[in-house]
Formats: structure tokens, sequence, C-alpha cells
């Protein structure tokens, strides 16, 4: 084989090479491809955890959000509500007080009224009164006599006599 | 390198039997630095990774999930260290000997260092590997009775057809040694002469191209070698 002993062939480095390359596999799959193949294992589980985590973090959120607006929702309804019930009770707690002042105040007028009429007719009793005074003492003056009752009729008779 | 185009490894000393050549030495230099690389790796490996364990990570997953998609993922665990392993050596020692002081630091009047690929007896080792750990696992994988029948049959034709396979199996021993030795030997060549030319600049575009082909070569290595291991292993299309 002097065509192979031209490239300088020697069993005994082949089978160095053998064994370099044998040690090198050995070493190389020990401590390169096992712990990178294991630790890139282990992070494609943790992203695809964390993504799943993420989606139903999502998946809450969503749920909080939209419940949180029925709650605001049904508060703006109960509000709507008590606001209504506020308005209305006001409305009747005003006729009511009105109503009362009304009655209150037809009281004072008629109390009023009564005392004003009474005022009125002694008034008027008083001023008939002094009148009639007035009259006897102007009569007597003129007369010269006291009127007393039976003069009073006798002149009356006799107006009433001269009358007919 | 002044001294004329050589073939051989040069050989540096003897250890015993071992002669020590120039590109066993660079072999065991690119082993070194993958292992403590590797131990650098695997001493530091965090889930959030530095830059180093980056590297390696998308070297590996790549060239992992490839396995698996040809080989299927049981198969894969046997092969994918066999093709990373030939890769990464091969690329190591390739882009080693491009670096200055190959071929022109000398030990007792040879040079120290050389391309670990342009020796024909290293690439010969890993062909060898390739081809041995491919029909292991095609025994592995088909049993003794199924790998046999591959080759012989009763009918004449298939048995023409198994002996033309039979020597398609050592072609591809030398096609693969001797593709990777060419490749890289022609590269330091062409290296040496375009320096012998002009030392200045006029190499630049020469080591570009062998920075390519020794990317190249390495790939090729390592996909053959899981083509070969997956074709191999698979069953036999009934006849």
């Amino acid at each position: 084989m002097n065509f192979l002993s031209d490239f300088g062939l020697n069993p005994v480095l082949l089978a160095a090479q053998v064994v370099n390359f044998l040690i090198l596999l050995w070493i190389l799959n020990k401590f390169l491809y096992k712990p990178i193949l294991k630790i890139l294992a282990e992070r494609r589980k943790k992203v695809e955890d964390s993504l799943e985590h993420a989606e139903e973090a999502e998946k809450k959120l969503l749920e909080a959000t939209e419940e949180a607006q029925n709650l605001i929702a049904k508060a703006a309804v109960e509000g709507q509500k008590i606001v209504d019930g506020a308005t209305k009770a006001g409305l009747q707690i005003k006729d009511e007080i009105v109503q009362k002042a009304n009655e209150a105040a037809a009281v004072v007028y008629k109390k009023n009224e009564e005392a004003v009429r009474l005022r009125e007719e002694r008034m008027m009793n008083e001023v008939r009164a002094a009148a009639a005074d007035l009259v006897t003492v102007v009569i007597q003056k003129l007369t010269g006599k006291v009127i007393t009752k039976d003069d009073q009729k006798s002149m009356i008779e006799k107006e009433v006599r001269n009358l007919s | 390198m002044e001294n004329a185009i050589v073939l051989k490894p040069e050989i540096l000393g003897f250890y015993k039997n071992l002669p020590i050549t120039n590109t066993l030495l660079v072999g065991w230099v690119a082993i070194a630095i993958l292992t403590v690389t590797s131990l650098i790796i695997r001493f530091r490996i965090k889930i959030i990774p530095g830059m180093l364990q980056n590297v390696f990570e998308i070297i590996i997953d790549y060239a992992h999930s490839l396995v698996t998609g040809l080989a299927g993922e049981r198969k894969a665990k046997i092969f994918f260290p066999f093709m990373m392993t030939f890769f990464l050596y091969i690329i190591v020692s390739n882009w080693l000997g491009l670096l200055p002081g190959f071929g022109t630091i000398t030990y007792h009047g040879e040079p120290l260092f050389r391309s670990t690929n342009s020796d024909l007896n290293m690439t010969l080792a890993l062909a060898l590997i390739s081809a041995i750990a491919t029909h292991l696992f095609a025994v592995k994988y088909l049993g003794i009775k199924n790998y046999l029948l591959r080759w012989v049959a009763l009918n004449p034709i298939f048995l023409f057809v198994g002996i033309l396979e039979i020597v398609a199996e050592f072609t591809k021993i030398v096609s693969l040694s001797f593709r990777l030795f060419g490749n890289i030997f022609a590269g330091e060549v062409v290296l040496s002469t375009v320096s012998g030319i002009f030392a200045f600049i006029l190499p630049l575009p020469f080591y570009f191209l062998e920075i390519i082909v020794g990317f190249v070569q390495a790939a090729v290595f390592a996909m053959l070698t899981l083509v070969f291991m997956v074709l191999l292993s698979e069953k036999h299309a009934e006849h």
C-alpha cells in the first residue's frame, strides 16, 4: 500500500485520533449537550407555564373588570332609586307642611275676624250710647227739662197724634 | 512555509510507540479548547444564559431540532452527540488552522502546528468512527437479521444490489475522509502559496474563503454522518 503511506497513514496515529474523538465525544456529551438540552427543556417549560399564567391572569382581569362594571351599573340603578324615593318623600312632606300651614293660617284668620267683628260691635254700641246721651243732653238744653222715660213716651205719643 | 508541499504530517517526537505529529498536537489543542469551554458552560449554566451559553444553546438547539426532525425523538438521543461532536471538533480544528503561527513556528526544523484535518490519519479516523457507529446503530435499531438482509438476498438482482451497497459503504468512508482532508489541505496550500507571493492584504480573501470552507466542511461531515445513520437505521423498503 505505497499509495496510503504517501499520505503518511499510520495505524497508531489513526488509533490515537479515534481515542481522541471518543474522549471528546464523552466529555461534550456529559458537559455540554446534556446540560444545555436540559436547561433548554427547563426554559421551554418555564415559558409555557408563564404564558399559561399570563393568560389566566388576563382572563381573571377581564372577569374582574366585567364584575366591577356590573357592580357600578347596579349601584347607579340603586342610587337612582334612592334619589327618586327621597324626592318623592320630600314632595310628600312639603305637601303636608303646606297643608298644615294653610290650615293653621285659616284658623288664625278666622279668630282675627271674630275679634275684629266683636270690637266693631262693641264700638258701635258705645257710639250709639254716646249718641243717645248726646241727643238727650241736647234736648235737655233745648227744652230745659230732663227728659225722662215718661217724657219720651208722651212726646212720642204727641208726635204720633200730630201725624194722624 | 518555505518547504515544499508535504502530504505527511511532520513528526515532532515520539511518546513510546506513538509518534507525536504536529496535526495530532493541534487535535489535542482543539479538544482542550472544547473541553474547557464545555466545563465553563457546565459549571456556570443558568436558566438566563450568559453570552457563551447563549451561543452554544443556539447551535445545540438548532442541531438537535434538525436531528429530531430527521431521526425522531428516540434515535436523536443517540445520533445527536455524534453529529454534534463531529461538527464542533472539525470546525474548531479547521478554524484553529487559520490562526497565525500555523506552519510558521518551527520546532527542530518542522512546523509546530498544522491544521488537524490536513492529515489523512485524522480525517480517516473520523470517517471510520462515523461508518462504524452508523453500522452499529443499524444493528441496534434493526436487529442483526434485518441488518444482514439489507446486504444479502436470494434474488440474484438484489444480491448484486447488495454487493453494490457494500461497496458503497466503503466509498462513503473514502469520500468522507478525502473530502475533508482535500479541502483543508488544499486550503493550507493555497494560503501558504498566496502568502509566498505577497504576504500583505493579498491572502485576506483566501482567509475569508477558508473560514467558510472550514464551516462548510464541518457541516457537511456532520450532516452526511447524520443522514447515513438515519438511512441505515431505517427499515429497508419491502421488495
